[in-house]
């Protein structure tokens, strides 16, 4: 089972089986799921949304493009985790990363969702979610 | 992904389609403006920066390269000054009150601007609000270490410089002021307040107190809003307005004049320090040129600055690419690509500022691809009336 930080947290409603209560503000907190299913009235879920964490295979092409604009050594690790600005990238670069994983996938990133990339996991988080959108 | 890099010149205009918001924050997204009810304004000085503002004093030897550079500047920067005598006056292109013929002329000038449209006031409003905060531009080249007018009336030639070039630009401000003001067709009042409330503003250009960032910061400005200045003079002559032609096109001479004597500046600074310059260089457009006239707000329209933007990049006035071009001529002007013999992160900033032009146009030609069409927006300075961004 996963755990989930909230700070964007799509349901998928394939992997849990809660209702999700509508609400206008993500409340921040992590929650962890331990497979069991909660009845819905105990959980005043605001609106969350909970993404599955993303491919391997997405996090790596993610991996590879981070890499190249900003040249990194190929030894240098990077993993879902790391932040775009730790790395050494400035605003400049954050948007030719969008812009890059935009063109590997074929997708088309909105501004305010590229705003709030900061890391390759959330990259790769929301390549597959706009991929399913597809 | 609508891109929206907030650039600015002198007087230069945000780009819309472009936002780059980099450590520093990009103003055009985060001004808080007082609200549109006068009674309730909550910020009454007007929209403040927001970055931290931290600043560095400028190195005793650095302070030392601008005390022996007083001679150089004297011979090849105070020359480039007009004398008053040989200066034109706003008075110059205006009608003449003293004269006969002043009320004809006013109603000459009326019928000239009768026709001339309303997007191409905003955009003419806009760079007079710019030209008329002359003040806070004064004070950005006096916070400059080695380079400021220490009592106001120093004989240094770098203050004789500064309060010079001030004096020239005023009559920038003053002369556009008036002929708006008898066009008849602006609201002068809503005009006022936004020129209050700039100065009140201020700016922080994030020169950190450095002539090296000083220079090429005004390097820049100058050539954007000889750009831009030359670019409102073409659409008054398309427009039919002759005399407002002449008029930003002196005022367009006056900026090209500025933008020699400060790329000459930096080119000594080149010669004598390279590798300090080339990093002071790359250091400025990481953080990106700013726009003097990004806190404008006048109690109305919540995103002014934007909105104003928008309407010069669409009229040609001023644009990303201008943004992009001016960078690549500054790069070719002071033959940075040549420089050899720097230290690593010499080479690094040198790599970052030559490949900076042709990334910025990309990023431009995205946003314009992607650029969606936007509702007209009203704009106080012409009475309320809508224009399209």
């Amino acid at each position: 089972m996963a755990s989930f930080t909230a700070s964007s947290v799509s349901i998928s409603s394939a992997f849990c089986s809660f209702n999700q209560t509508q609400g206008s503000n993500l409340r921040k907190a992590s929650v962890s799921f331990s497979g069991k299913s909660f009845p819905s009235q105990r959980l005043s879920l605001p609106r969350f949304r909970v993404s599955c964490a993303a491919k391997p295979e997405t996090v790596n092409k993610v991996v590879e493009i981070v890499k190249k604009q900003l040249a990194l050594p190929d030894d240098r690790p990077v993993a879902g985790d790391s932040k775009f600005q730790v790395l050494g990238a400035d605003s400049l670069d954050t948007v030719e990363i969008v812009m890059g994983l935009e063109e590997e996938f074929g997708i088309c990133v909105e501004e305010e969702s590229a705003q709030s990339i900061t890391t390759v996991q959330e990259a790769a988080d929301l390549i597959e979610e706009l991929l399913e959108k597809k | 992904m609508a891109l929206k890099l907030s650039i600015t010149p002198m007087k230069m205009p945000n780009f819309p389609g472009f936002q780059l918001s980099s450590h520093r924050v990009s103003m055009s997204s985060t001004i808080h403006s007082p609200s549109v009810d006068a009674g309730k304004v909550k910020k009454p000085f007007g929209p403040r920066e927001v970055r931290v503002q931290v600043t560095h004093p400028l190195p005793p030897e650095k302070r030392e390269i601008f005390n022996s550079l007083q001679d150089w500047a004297e011979e090849n920067i105070l020359v480039l000054l007009k004398p008053v005598e040989k200066c034109w006056q706003p008075n110059d292109f205006l009608p003449d009150p003293s004269s006969e013929g002043f009320e004809e002329e006013v109603r000459e000038l009326r019928k000239r601007t009768k026709d001339l449209p309303d997007d191409y006031f905003v955009v003419l409003v806009g760079d007079m609000i710019t030209e008329e905060a002359l003040p806070t531009y004064q004070t950005m080249l006096n916070t400059l270490d080695g380079v400021r007018d220490e009592t106001g009336a120093s004989l240094t030639p770098w203050a004789i410089w500064t309060r010079a070039w001030t004096a020239e630009e005023n009559r920038h401000g003053d002369l556009l002021n008036k002929y708006l003001y008898l066009s008849g067709r602006v609201d002068m009042r809503q005009i006022e307040k936004t020129i209050q409330y700039l100065i009140g503003s201020g700016m922080d250009p994030g020169t950190d107190k450095n002539p090296y960032l000083g220079f090429i910061y005004t390097s820049f400005q100058e050539r954007a809003t000889f750009v831009s200045h030359g670019n409102t003079a073409r659409l008054a002559k398309e427009h039919g307005d002759l005399k407002l032609a002449q008029i930003c096109g002196i005022i367009a001479a006056d900026e090209k004049r500025h933008e020699t004597a400060y790329t000459k500046i930096v080119e000594k600074l080149f010669e004598v320090d390279p590798d300090g310059t080339v990093l002071a260089l790359a250091d400025m457009m990481r953080k990106k040129i700013s726009m003097p006239a990004h806190l404008m707000c006048d109690g109305a329209d919540d995103n002014l600055f934007e909105h104003f933007s928008s309407v010069a990049q669409r009229l040609g006035v001023y644009t990303a690419k201008d943004y992009a071009d001016i960078l690549e001529f500054l790069v070719a002007r002071w033959e940075v690509e040549k420089m050899t013999g720097l230290s690593g992160e010499g080479r690094k900033a040198q790599d970052y500022v030559c490949g900076l032009p042709p990334r910025i146009r990309k990023l431009e030609e995205r946003a314009q691809a992607r650029a969606k069409k936007s509702a007209p927006v009203p704009f106080s300075w012409i009475h309320g009336r809508e224009v399209m961004l």
